[in-house]
């Protein structure tokens, strides 16, 4: 299948930055008309391996070929002239211009030295037809499309510069199912036309689905290549994290015998026409899924109750009582104690140039005082606490910004974890990260529920749902169209609702 | 496993913190200009002259504190130079000599120019952080709008009374002998501040804020309170400059406010308070404030034209930060 001189062949690559070597052996070959996934954990390395081949930064020791001849890129132009595109975990789209304009933006068709609006708009149809979203309006400004939508534009955008080597780093963690059907059978066609696909995912059926070879890397160093088929979903799990993962979810522990009372329920909560009267409660020690195709409503539904969205009809309930949390201040205080987990840490988890310390004591500060003034001591043991519980490999008076991703979304975490609230709402919270991170996290979120913390979880990841949740509700178009409970919550059945198809076939037997 | 990498990047990341690149690089340069005026003239690095030096920097270091706190959000307050003069006239008027309510010394006067500043910075902040109007078009148009009150209050003229008592013993008054209460006034501000951005969870929600106002949100801190906050102590900050600045002149008059707007901006930039917001230490608006007001002087000293004047203040400026954006590089 891969012919004698691979397209790209990376011999013993070492990276370092500073004292830290984030690339010790990179080692990879890729062949035309191949689908290689590289896995490995938050850290393994694959960034920085990514980043060399690209030409973003370059290797301090060992060589890279294309096509059985050495190379070196200066910068990323380089890489992409002989035919290397990449599309990066972090959106490269300028949001306040238009789909088309994104899409043509480094060499735009021009007609006199001025741009060539209706042929960038058809290049931009062309595209977008190619990735099988042409439902896109090319006219349509970037910042209004959801992430998911943005996501393809990026490919399309990719794509455009006619790539012979195309590499996807966490392409599809922003992606709906749809959309990821829509890019399998997307690369699977490039792949036919003889394009080499690199491919970064943490989503192991994706990968099982896609990839003709897989590369593992661990501690910047390369472990093992081999066909897809050769090893299975434990093994190579195994080989990413270097040990053994007993189980990825907890047990759930055995339903209490008589059901108890909601602490969080809300009764036809409506917001513009995002939330279309929606009714769901939450128990103590619950662990209630919110589930569905991106942007249906989930991630309002947890702001609406965090107190992040102004002018809902209906009503929320704390306790029994009727509450209007007016702002996540108002949320976060004492007879509600509600946090969020929001979607997106960049932005709205983190002060990314702060210390991890500022980030972790961010939502607590007035637990820290003494008189008007900060007690240091008590911020500084409790940052340590807080660190050593949830494992965090970090430097606490270090910016967040230099840890790695799973690391900055445990301090998120932590940083609501140090204000033990009683009801968590996570927003996605274990998008782009390594499955070592994802289990802790899946651990952290039983312990809590078992401790009494009322637990609502948006995810996109129907793995996550079926293996941590109670019962899901499963959103569409702003309502909830079903909620599936104990042995009901499966894979199917979360894509059937999610769709909102009604299933005619009676469940295999 | 990490253990020896951290170490070293922990070290090294405290030697960074240590040592503060545009207060050693302000310093420095505080130095070099003394070097060259001594050199020019050797009177200027004479005690009374830098003490008289210290207390010009006392106004508009004071009114630097101010924008500080403004800047370390993101925002900016443009409404410095008529909140100056109008904390000064309202409170001459009111209280100085020949006003209405003369007596006393004058003592009402301090808390009359303190309430007129308070007063349009919760304008100011109210605009900014509740009707979310940008600040620099938000606090161009009340600088606009005071500008036309104080035209109607004076009748377009220097109000006719003089500098109360307590104004002229605050700026000009020696409780140290030989140093101008100013210069006191101003390190007891710095106090504060530095104790109010460092220790409180008030100074903690400004960084945040700076940073990233969205994550400071969805963190459950007070947002919009902070923000308020912050241009009411700036208003308060500038009134305070106002009422110094009518004793050191003896009069509150039109336009007064005018010099300090723009200096007191870029002694907070050369201090090395990111202009974006969310970085920025106390000490450093101190060491701008010296380095702004100790190079127009030194420049006034050696009779350089006033073309020349101009040129050589604006590439220090440039100068000073293209090295403060080389340190940002080695940080990231």
């Amino acid at each position: 299948m891969s012919d004698p001189v691979p397209l790209l062949e990376l011999r013993h690559v070492v990276k370092r930055y500073g004292a830290v070597t984030a690339l010790a052996d990179g080692n990879l070959a890729c062949g035309r008309g191949s689908i290689h996934a590289v896995l490995g954990e938050n850290g393994a390395g694959k960034s920085t391996l990514i980043k060399v081949i690209s030409g973003v930064v370059q290797p301090d020791e060992g060589e890279m070929l294309l096509d059985g001849t050495p190379v070196r890129f200066s910068n990323p132009l380089d890489a992409q002239a002989r035919g290397i595109v990449c599309v990066f975990q972090e959106l490269s789209l300028i949001p306040d211009l238009s789909v088309a304009d994104n899409i043509g933006l480094v060499s735009p068709p021009r007609r006199f030295g001025l741009i060539d609006d209706r042929a960038q708009r058809r290049r931009a149809e062309q595209l977008l037809a190619r990735v099988g979203v042409e439902g896109i309006d090319p006219r349509a400004r970037v910042r209004d499309l959801p992430l998911s939508r943005r996501q393809m534009v990026e490919i399309a955008k990719a794509l455009g510069r006619d790539p012979k080597l195309l590499i996807l780093d966490e392409a599809t963690s922003a992606l709906t199912s749809e959309d990821v059907g829509r890019l399998s059978d997307l690369l699977l066609r490039l792949r036919r036309e003889g394009m080499c696909i690199l491919y970064i995912s943490h989503r192991m059926h994706e990968i099982r689905a896609l990839a003709d070879t897989c590369s593992v890397f661990t501690n910047g160093r390369h472990v093992a290549s081999f066909e897809t088929r050769a090893h299975g979903e434990d093994e190579i799990v195994r080989m990413m994290i270097g040990r053994e993962v007993s189980q990825v979810f907890p047990p759930r522990p055995a339903a209490p015998a008589t059901p108890l009372a909601p602490v969080l329920s809300t009764h036809d909560l409506g917001w513009e026409d995002r939330l279309r009267g929606i009714s769901l409660a939450v128990a103590p020690g619950e662990i209630l899924g919110l589930g569905g195709l991106d942007g249906q409503g989930q991630r309002e539904f947890l702001l609406a109750l965090f107190g992040g969205l102004g002018g809902c009809t209906g009503e929320i309930r704390v306790d029994g009582k009727p509450v209007t949390p007016g702002s996540p201040l108002a949320a976060k205080a004492a007879p509600l104690g509600i946090a969020l987990i929001p979607e997106d840490r960049k932005t709205e988890g983190l002060m990314l140039a702060m210390s991890v310390a500022d980030n972790l004591t961010a939502a607590t500060l007035s637990r820290w005082r003494r008189g008007p003034l900060l007690d240091r001591a008590r911020e500084r043991s409790a940052v340590g606490d807080i660190i050593r519980r949830m494992q965090i490999k970090a430097v606490p008076s270090l910016p967040v910004a230099t840890l790695s991703g799973g690391n900055q979304q445990k301090v998120v975490i932590g940083k609501w974890l140090l204000d033990e609230p009683r009801i968590l709402l996570l927003c996605d919270p274990t998008r782009g990260i390594d499955v070592g991170t994802k289990q802790e996290i899946y651990r952290l979120l039983r312990e809590l529920a078992d401790g009494g913390c009322a637990i609502l979880l948006y995810s996109t990841d129907y793995h996550e749902l079926i293996g941590l949740c109670e019962r899901v509700a499963i959103f569409y178009g702003g309502r909830v169209v079903r909620t599936l409970e104990g042995d009901g919550i499966t894979e199917e059945a979360i894509i059937a609702s999610a769709l909102d198809i009604h299933p005619t076939t009676q469940p295999a037997a | 496993m990490s253990g020896a990498p951290s170490r070293a990047l922990a070290t090294r990341a405290a030697l960074a913190s240590r040592i503060d690149l545009p207060l050693f690089a302000s310093s420095l340069c505080i130095l070099a200009i003394l070097a060259i005026g001594a050199a020019f003239n050797p009177s200027v690095v004479s005690p009374h002259y830098l003490i008289q030096q210290l207390q010009s920097a006392a106004f508009l270091g004071i009114v630097a504190f101010g924008a500080m706190l403004v800047i370390l959000l993101g925002h900016i307050d443009l409404s410095v130079p008529w909140t100056v003069a109008a904390a000064a006239m309202v409170s001459t008027g009111l209280a100085g000599q020949g006003g209405a309510g003369g007596g006393g010394g004058g003592l009402l006067a301090l808390p009359i120019a303190l309430a007129v500043g308070a007063a349009i910075g919760f304008v100011n902040g109210l605009g900014v952080a509740y009707l979310r109007i940008p600040s620099m078009i938000f606090t161009l148009g009340v600088n606009a709008v005071l500008q036309g009150l104080m035209v109607l209050y004076t009748g377009g003229s220097a109000p006719p009374s003089t500098a109360p008592p307590i104004a002229r013993a605050l700026s000009g008054g020696h409780l140290i002998p030989g140093v101008a209460n100013a210069i006191p006034i101003w390190a007891l501000l710095g106090v504060l501040v530095t104790v109010l951005l460092r220790a409180t969870p008030f100074g903690r929600a400004v960084y945040a804020i700076g940073n990233r106002e969205r994550a400071a949100y969805m963190s459950g801190m007070p947002v919009r309170r902070v923000v308020l906050g912050c241009f009411t102590l700036a208003g308060c900050a500038s009134a305070l400059a106002g009422l110094l600045v009518t004793g050191y002149a003896g009069k509150a008059y039109q336009g007064m406010g005018d010099i300090y707007l723009l200096p007191a901006i870029a002694a907070v930039v050369l201090g090395g308070t990111s202009i974006m917001g969310g970085r920025g230490r106390t000490s450093g608006t101190v060491a701008g404030t010296i380095l702004i007001v100790l190079l127009q002087s030194m420049l006034a000293v050696m009779q350089m034209p006033d073309a020349g004047r101009q040129i050589i203040y604006g590439m220090v400026i440039f100068v000073m930060l293209l090295i403060y954006g080389r340190g940002h590089v080695l940080r990231t």
